[in-house]
């Protein structure tokens, strides 16, 4: 550093180039401190910095300090410090919201970030009544904490990397190191060190940049917004990811029973919990299967209904301009139209959207005869199953695999929903998550659960 | 490959794809393009050249079941050779196709059984969709008139000759359900004769009753048994319960009420005695009725009258079917199940009947007076 003996202070090299790069953003701000014989340079964006924190934690303490070497023995000490990075990267922690010192030639990096997203969330997709009501923050570092908090073992691991993407966006790796399983790590790991993406904002696509086909109708690893089932999975061994900006964790690996699980299931008694699970499976097959057995049996096989239900059904349809199949396929249109009006509508129209799409056309749709009473039944029935189960991503998953059975039905009857039916079974099975297989059974005899996974 | 074949061929794709959705396959048909046949009637052709009458009974779907009054019918007949034929030609009778999976009664005119029963009813086991669950009954005065009977207790969208046989309406011992699969192998049995029951159609066409029932061989008139036969035929074979029986004794007039019937027989056959079955009947129930006071401590006296009153009641109908040499109980395919078989078995078994001694044992147990003292 070359000084001048009196006038402005010139800043070292390094930081001048870096504020060149970094112009003609606007809330570039270099500050030389001075005052008698000490001397510092600051290099920061305004944007991202908690400007009262650094008042207090280094601009104050320079002037009351009696030398450079008291100052510096002091930022030094300072927990904000972050280890000095490449010089390439450098740039990038500027931009998260560090600053950047100079004393006595010597550079420190100190994290100051304002972050604005980190209050914590109340749960809105997988609500609970027994469980806890707040779900994670937009902050990364806030997540760790809520977790952190609620998991106080040392063998909680907690590894953070920086993707290579566009954003720069930190992610955290956690794992309980007593049970995770060691291969299932290191896939993830690798698989994150290859990982070639453009830009990232959110866990929702990062996760489909984790799973390698590009086709795929069932997911592959959970999205969840709740901090205990964040907990109860990696007491389960598995791998969480947390991806810095989005509320929602990443779980994985999965088995295709995981997205049947409600954190409800956990805080009731025995029964209780047995009874809605079963609820929840009479659910998952109602919403598959019913759009392709309506079809299947009215129009193929009504010797399956009792007599007096095949009068009323073929009563109900007096009238119906078209095939069985045609109309399902109309109220399916329609009902998918309605769950996406109310998604994406403002809460406060969204219910307004519902009354008037379920109550009144609903109703409009039977007495012009567009759709038997049945139908209506059928349909009304198949949505309400589909918001039973408690993963949002299965249930879309499960809203295309119902399509597909209808179009086997209306082409080869029961016979033909059975055979759609192996086939998603087949798909399932042959599916892998991160190496586990999709469609495990969870439940194992005694002597196979003592041999554990090592095959 | 050019950039404009390839959006060619993805918009024929999609083309396909669309047109795709609206194929269905070849068996599709609408719940509302079937006529649903309800029953099916065979009565005797009244046109000498044609063999058979086929009626059947047609359900019309009700478009609104709360304002309906009633089930609505339609009904198709058609006189032909053989009952396959007739149906064929029923089918350009109607508009729709005959859907023939709730086809679930068989009435055949009491006048064709004493026919040649086994060919007639080989095309109704034959054909895939008629199922073979369906109850077959004999018709009087004829199958139609049994079909276009309408009870006034029919409910919509119910079918009334359903409800006796199913019981999920009326359960009575009085009722024999005779399924088509079962009418079929106990027709076709050796040493066992198939038991149908008889619905009558009052003359008004509004009652249907049911209460006796026949015992039907292969070219042999069949025997009719009155209600009470039919009651104690339903009860020993079947165990079926839910009735009374009169007891009387002296002055005593008493009415039992049995809700557990268990029967099992033996066939003895030893050198030197003529052959003879050991049948045991025990019957559990209360005293429904009575003429005087009952004690209780006296109980054991009134299931000793009981079971002296109902022994004579199971020879007789034991001997009646004898008489006629019927054997609805089966003696005759037990016997051919449990003696080493030779060709002579059956032979040995059709000389042996007419003889053959009904030594009748009957265990009444009543739990109560069915009052409290």
């Amino acid at each position: 550093m070359t000084k001048k003996s009196q006038g402005e202070p010139t800043p070292p090299d390094l930081m001048v180039e870096l504020a060149g790069k970094l112009k003609p953003s606007s809330d570039v701000q270099q500050i030389p401190l001075q005052i008698e014989e000490k001397q510092a340079f600051l290099l920061y964006l305004k944007t991202v910095v908690d400007g009262l924190q650094l008042q207090n934690i280094v601009i104050k303490p320079f002037f009351e300090l009696s030398s450079e070497r008291h100052f510096e023995a002091y930022v030094n000490s300072l927990p904000n410090k972050v280890k000095m990075p490449a010089k390439e990267e450098l740039l990038i922690e500027l931009t998260k919201g560090n600053v950047l010192l100079v004393i006595q030639d010597r550079f420190v990096l100190l994290d100051l970030r304002k972050v604005n997203s980190d209050t914590v969330l109340q749960t809105t997709i997988e609500p609970t009544i027994h469980g806890p009501q707040l779900a994670l923050s937009e902050s990364l570092e806030t997540n760790i904490n809520l977790i952190r908090q609620r998991y106080h073992d040392s063998s909680l691991k907690i590894e953070t990397m920086q993707l290579s993407d566009q954003s720069h966006r930190s992610i955290a790796i956690l794992y309980d190191e007593k049970v995770v399983k060691k291969s299932i790590l290191k896939a993830v790991k690798k698989k994150l060190n290859q990982l070639d993406t453009p830009l990232v904002q959110s866990s929702g696509d990062f996760q489909l940049y984790l799973t390698d086909k590009k086709f795929t109708l069932f997911p592959n690893t959970i999205i969840t917004e709740r901090p205990d089932r964040i907990i109860y999975n990696l007491t389960g061994g598995k791998v969480v990811l947390l991806v810095d900006g989005s509320p929602h964790s990443i779980v994985l690996p999965v088995v295709f029973f995981d997205f049947l699980v409600s954190m409800e299931d956990v805080y009731h008694a025995f029964w209780i919990a047995k009874l809605t699970i079963l609820l929840r499976y009479i659910a998952l097959v109602i919403c598959i299967t019913l759009p392709g057995l309506y079809v299947a049996v009215t129009s193929y096989s009504p010797e399956v209904f009792r007599t007096e239900l095949a009068l009323t059904v073929a009563g109900s349809r007096i009238g119906v301009p078209y095939p069985s199949f045609i109309e399902v396929l109309f109220m399916l249109v329609f009902i998918e139209l309605l769950t996406e009006a109310s998604i994406r509508l403002p809460k406060a129209i969204s219910a307004t959207a519902t009354t008037v799409g379920g109550l009144i056309l609903g109703t409009a749709v039977t007495e012009a005869a567009l759709a038997s009473n049945i139908m209506i039944i059928v349909v009304s029935l198949v949505a309400i199953s589909t918001f039973v189960i408690p993963v949002n991503e299965m249930s879309y998953s499960m809203r295309i695999s119902r399509l597909f059975l209808l179009g086997y039905a209306s082409l080869f009857g029961l016979a033909g929903v059975i055979l759609g039916f192996l086939g998603i079974i087949i798909y399932l099975v042959n599916r892998e998550s991160f190496g586990e297989p999709y469609l495990r059974i969870v439940a194992k005899n005694r002597e196979e659960e003592a041999k554990g996974d090592n095959k | 490959m050019s950039t404009l074949s390839k959006r060619k061929r993805i918009f024929l794709v999609i083309i396909v794809c669309i047109t795709g959705i609206f194929q269905t396959g070849c068996a599709f048909k609408d719940i509302n393009k079937r006529a649903f046949v309800a029953g099916i009637g065979i009565d005797p052709g009244e046109d000498d050249d044609e063999k058979y009458k086929v009626t059947l009974k047609i359900a019309i779907p009700i478009g609104s079941l709360k304002q309906a009054k009633g089930p609505t019918y339609s009904y198709l007949s058609y006189e032909g050779e053989t009952i396959g034929e007739s149906i064929r030609m029923l089918e350009t009778h109607i508009d729709k196709t005959l859907e023939f999976g709730h086809a679930k009664i068989l009435v055949i005119n009491e006048k064709l059984l004493s026919d040649d029963l086994g060919q007639f009813m080989d095309y109704f086991t034959r054909r895939g969709d008629l199922q073979l669950i369906a109850w077959v009954a004999a018709g009087r005065p004829s199958a139609e008139q049994v079909l276009k009977t309408e009870p006034e207790t029919e409910s919509p969208a119910s079918v009334a000759l359903f409800n006796f046989f199913d019981d999920s309406g009326t359960e009575s011992p009085y009722i024999t359900t005779t399924f088509l699969f079962q009418f079929r192998r106990d027709f076709f049995a050796i040493g066992l004769d198939s038991v149908l029951p008889l619905v009558e159609a009052s003359e008004n066409g509004k009652e249907l009753i049911i209460n006796n029932s026949l015992v039907v061989k292969d070219k042999q008139d069949p025997l009719e048994l009155t209600p009470v036969e039919t009651k104690d035929y339903n009860s020993l074979a079947s165990g079926m319960v839910g009735f009374s029986y009169k007891v009387k004794h002296g002055d005593l007039t008493l009415l039992l009420n049995i809700d557990t019937v268990k029967m099992n027989y033996k066939i003895i056959t030893e050198q030197g005695s003529p052959p003879r079955v050991d049948m045991n009947v025990k019957m559990i129930g209360i005293i429904g009725e009575s003429s005087t006071d009952l004690a209780f401590k006296n109980l054991k006296k009134y299931n000793e009258y009981a079971s002296k009153a109902m022994e004579k009641k199971v020879v007789k109908l034991l001997t009646i079917l004898q008489e006629n040499e019927l054997d609805p109980f089966g003696f005759g395919l037990r016997y051919r199940a449990t003696r080493l078989s030779n060709k002579n078995t059956i032979s040995k078994w059709n000389s042996m009947y007419p003889n053959l001694e009904f030594d009748v044992t009957v265990d009444v147990e009543l739990k109560s007076t069915g009052a409290i003292e």
